[in-house]
């Protein structure tokens, strides 16, 4: 048993980490979200350092899937705020490069979303950027996958404040290539996967931002994280974290099987909310302000707490993939 | 016991649900920026029934009712969406009756009465938020002994941006002597030296920071004894509790959000059912303990500990109302301006402005539990 990185591992994620420095970060977030604008270059800059592909590069040299190093590197953009589709990206489109599809990579960003909401069409995150959309069925009972490329004017931009350019359907007639149960089940896990570990990484970076804002606060001429209140309360937020990146870095590790990517997915989705209400009460007024960047992952989480059903989604799919 | 009102308070609740007609589509209650000409508009009309004094004493041209009247309006102006209950006629007016100076009275009272000048509350500054005993902006008396010199910074204030004065805890004495150093002041926002700066929230609305830059303040506007704020302010806090956190606020926002569920064809669903269940007790009890702090005050007993547990059940509820349609709602819920994201963005404050969960947690476990330290 070893849950240390190897050095390849860890390289990659220094390498992202150096990236993100340059291309990512809480104040591009807030400056590209005061114009609901997407981050291209950050994409690019992905792209060309190969990052986005490596869950199949990898897989070319190890013969399987390298799903840890992607979430290495999901965790790491979502850490950092970036405002790029990175779980699509770098989970979902290469499932689909080379296969039945296309020996192209798919067109990014990529969007994706349940059948009912393309008949019902509802905010998607990053839908009014989005170059392609997938559409999984609404329950994997009957599972399949539409690959639809977007033109101009299919999606129009919708104004949200959790944190990523959002954008709906307007043109509900589109439609695209079908690919099996085969696919989309893995689609679904993947998806689901990319959820769970952007959630880590966002909720770690809200936890963060608030254990060195209790640390250097002080009232009654302490530290209010000197309080005892104070201190229970974020050991237990620390420890929904630490439990929600194992428990989606072992998903990832097993290449995103039914039950440990919902279990994953269901388990961080919850903690979510507990860090948010939790980082926004040990932040006091200026966590309310748009000043303290706190704001940045915390709104985000409810974002991602909608996808692929929510909560509820999640658990069902715990239930389904274990009792049937 | 008898958990009811009386004849006389009902028929006042229905006089003040038929003014609110004309006023049920301000939404100041959320967010008072954007609109406050109406709500101001609105004090004013209020004013002119004397609703703003309704328990002032009648030396002071108030109508000398008890508690239930202001508790009665202002629940109902919270149902309603309308505003928040303004601090001129309560901790302002409220303190100037009881410490203020034949002058202060008579400048102030009448035009507080009609609606006319209203303030905004400079207690809280960067380094003195639960501590405010802590707090810095330094007001001193000028070598003549006409004039106080302020010089500091108050923060996160609300509404501050559309005030006519500033009601300003200051200190007069020495650091060390926390409480027992402080002053109150009364300011015309326009005086030279003072700088209102808008904070944005997370809700869309602004909190504001106050620059106070050799502001100089007669003598005659400093509110009760040098250095005896302490004492004030908390009675003035006292004086309001049965209308801070009126219940008909949570009442409304079940309803809004239920009425979104059902909307989206959600309502039916067992899973939430239960959970809508579970918010109706929570409302039903932010509803009874604001009761038992209308009944502490009307009988004059101490309702520290009572507000406390009213003020912690009701701003929780405020935010578990919200999280219903966060937890069940999917994405349609964040689209912007939707009541339900709305209410959630804003309800993040309620646990902290107005005295944080834990303070007023410390409150209970102290004062009702005996457990020190
Ligand atoms: C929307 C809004 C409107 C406001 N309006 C006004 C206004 O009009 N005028 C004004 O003067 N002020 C106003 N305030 C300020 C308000 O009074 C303060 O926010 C409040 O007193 C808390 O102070 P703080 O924000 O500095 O938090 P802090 O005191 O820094 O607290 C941060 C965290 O530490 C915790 N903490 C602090 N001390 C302890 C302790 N002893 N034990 C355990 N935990 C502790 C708190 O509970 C909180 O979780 C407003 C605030 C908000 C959010």
């Amino acid at each position: 048993m070893d849950f240390e990185l190897n050095e390849d591992q860890q390289a990659i994620l220094e390498a992202v980490d150096r990236l993100l420095e340059q291309h990512a970060g809480p104040t591009r977030a807030i400056e590209l979200f005061a114009n609901n604008t997407y981050d291209s270059e950050l994409q690019q800059a992905l792209e060309e350092s190969g990052f986005s592909n490596i869950l199949n590069d990898m897989a070319m040299e190890e013969g399987k899937l390298a799903g840890l190093e992607a979430a290495l590197v999901v965790e790491a953009v979502a850490r950092a705020a970036g405002v790029c589709a990175i779980g699509s990206q770098i989970m979902l489109a290469p499932l689909l490069t080379g296969k039945e599809l296309t020996d192209q990579a798919l067109e990014g960003p990529v969007a994706i979303c349940l059948r009912s909401q393309i008949e019902k069409p509802v905010p998607l995150r990053y839908g009014a950027n989005a170059k392609t959309l997938l559409v999984l069925a609404d329950s994997n009972s009957d599972d399949d996958l539409e690959v639809i490329t977007l033109g101009d004017g299919d999606m129009e931009s919708v104004k949200s404040n959790f944190g990523y350019p959002m954008g709906r359907l307007v043109n509900t007639s589109v439609s695209g290539t079908k690919l099996g149960a085969d696919v989309a089940s893995k689609v679904r896990n993947w998806w689901r996967l990319s959820l769970a570990i952007e959630t880590v990484g966002t909720m770690e970076a809200a936890l963060n931002h608030t254990v060195e804002y209790v640390k250097q606060r002080r009232q009654f001429g302490r530290a209010i994280g000197s309080f005892q209140a104070i201190q229970h309360r974020l050991s237990l937020c620390a420890i929904q974290v630490e439990g929600s990146r194992w428990l989606a870095r072992e998903a990832a590790y097993h290449n995103a099987q039914d039950e440990a990517v919902a279990n994953a997915a269901a388990f961080a989705i919850a903690a979510a909310d507990k860090v948010f209400g939790e980082s926004h009460q040990m932040s006091g007024a200026v966590g309310f302000t748009r000043e303290f960047d706190l704001h940045v992952w915390s709104m985000r989480l409810h974002t991602l707490r909608q996808e692929l059903g929510g909560l509820g989604g999640h658990r069902k799919a715990v239930v389904a993939a274990r009792w049937g | 016991m008898n958990i009811n009102f009386s004849k006389q308070e009902l028929a006042f609740q229905t006089e003040v649900r038929e003014f609110l007609q004309d006023y049920n589509d301000i939404d100041g209650f959320l967010s008072q920026g954007p609109v406050w000409p109406q709500v101001r508009a609105m004090f004013s009309a209020m004013g002119e029934r004397n609703w703003l004094a309704l328990t002032w004493p009648e030396e002071y041209g108030g109508m000398g009712k008890g508690h239930s009247y202001e508790y009665i309006l202002w629940n109902e102006v919270a149902y309603a969406r309308a505003a928040r209950n303004p601090l001129s006629s309560g901790v302002v007016a409220k303190s100037i009756m009881r410490y203020g100076s034949d002058e202060q009275k008579q400048t102030f009272l009448p035009k507080i009465r009609t609606g006319e000048v209203h303030f905004s509350l400079c207690y809280s500054e960067p380094e003195a938020g639960s501590d405010l005993a802590g707090l810095r902006t330094k007001a001193q008396l000028n070598d003549a002994g006409t004039h106080y010199v302020l010089n500091g910074q108050k923060c996160w204030q609300s509404y501050a941006q559309d005030m006519d004065f500033l009601w300003i805890l200051a200190r007069t004495g020495k650091q060390e002597d926390r409480g027992r150093g402080l002053s109150l002041f009364i300011c015309d926002k326009q005086t030279a030296g003072i700088t209102v700066s808008p904070l944005p929230t997370v809700d869309d609305d602004q909190l504001n920071e106050v620059f106070f830059d050799n502001v100089e303040v007669p003598v005659a506007q400093r509110v009760g004894p040098e250095n005896g704020a302490w004492a004030i302010i908390g009675e003035a806090l006292a004086d309001e509790r049965h209308i801070q956190f009126p219940p008909g606020r949570v009442r409304r926002d079940l309803e809004e959000m239920v009425d979104w569920l059902n909307a989206q064809g959600l309502g039916d669903d067992p899973v939430i059912r239960e959970r809508m269940a579970h918010l109706v007790s929570k409302v039903m009890e932010a509803e009874i303990l604001g009761l038992r702090v209308l009944e502490a005050m009307e009988k004059g007993r101490n309702a520290t500990v009572d507000a406390a547990m009213n003020k912690i059940v009701h701003t929780l509820t405020c935010q578990d109302i919200p999280r219903m349609v966060l937890d069940y709602g999917g994405p349609e819920a964040l689209v912007n301006g939707y009541r339900p994201e709305q209410i959630w963005r804003q309800s993040i404050m309620e646990t902290i402005g107005g005295g944080t969960s834990e303070i007023m947690r410390s409150v209970v476990s102290r004062q009702a539990l005996g457990l020190k330290g």
